[in-house]
């Protein structure tokens, strides 16, 4: 499938590697030219430097064609951008979001993006799988 | 009515002042603590100034319930960032349904998309652009 990665900062890039390992088709958007660069000498030419929540720059990674559209940024704010154009602007079929704010996962959902993740949310659940965050936190853990 | 600004800017704080003046129950929200005594020293708040200052991201949904989005008549995002304005203004049109909300977007690309979403939006750029361009050519 074609994925294209929003952000290429660690979780963009471990997450890329692996995607190109098996064998998908990948472009990476990178805001920032130098890390951009540092990217392509580790995954090969599929990465491209600029905005990804530039409507033009969108259309010059054939996100028309795009299966998935992944957005990893460290800005909740952003990625929620991001996706909604993919969605609404170019009919991508696949949504997927990194989100800081474990309340924003509820929120993305609502706001039409297919799936969100929250690292929190991931982490709250390996230190206590029993226990909810919120039981954690009137517990004092 | 209750009116939630996030943004505590040059416009959100001229707004905040001028809709307390009128009477109205503003709460402004920033994300740097600094913002509104900037404003208060250049002077455009006033000591009379009623309105609530909130800290805060004016994107976390909890924030804005504490500063009492559940029953604002009114909300307004006049932050530096278009995106960060796209989510607080989402969040409070379709998270919260406050029945009026206004969303400030720089970029016109994004004001036209956002516009055809259903989010009532004030594009400064093609605004400016529009007004400069009547004040050239339609000099009476």
């Amino acid at each position: 499938m074609y994925v294209i990665v929003i952000g290429g900062g660690n979780v963009g890039y471990y997450f890329s590697r692996h995607l190109l390992e098996r064998g998908d088709e990948v472009t990476v958007v990178e805001k920032n030219p130098a890390r951009a660069e540092w990217l392509e000498s580790q995954l090969g030419s599929v990465v491209m430097s600029g905005d990804g929540d530039e409507m033009a720059f969108l259309k010059t990674t054939g996100i028309e064609r795009a299966d998935a559209v992944v957005a990893v940024t460290g800005d909740d704010e952003d990625n929620l951008v991001a996706l909604q154009l993919a969605k609404r602007a170019f009919n991508v079929p696949l949504t997927i979001a990194r989100v800081n704010n474990p309340a924003n996962v509820a929120i993305f959902k609502a706001l039409g993006v297919d799936q969100a993740v929250s690292a929190t949310e991931v982490l709250l659940g390996a230190l206590e799988p029993t226990v909810t965050a919120e039981e954690g936190v009137r517990e004092g853990r | 009515m209750k009116i939630l600004i996030v943004g505590c800017g040059r416009v959100g704080a001229r707004l905040a002042q001028a809709l307390d003046r009128e009477g109205h129950e503003v709460t402004i929200i920033d994300s740097d603590a600094g913002a509104f005594d900037r404003f208060a020293s250049r002077g455009v708040f006033d000591s009379s100034f009623r309105g609530e200052f909130v800290v805060g991201d004016g994107t976390d949904a909890d924030l804005l319930r504490r500063a009492g989005i559940e029953d604002a008549d009114c909300f307004v995002a006049v932050t530096q960032g278009d995106n960060r304005n796209i989510m607080a203004a989402q969040i409070a049109q379709h998270i919260y349904h406050v029945p009026r909300v206004v969303c400030r977007i720089y970029d016109p690309v994004r004001d036209e998309a956002y516009r055809k979403l259903g989010l009532r939006v004030y594009c400064p750029t093609t605004a400016g652009a529009e007004r400069v361009r009547q004040m050239i050519l339609e000099d009476d």
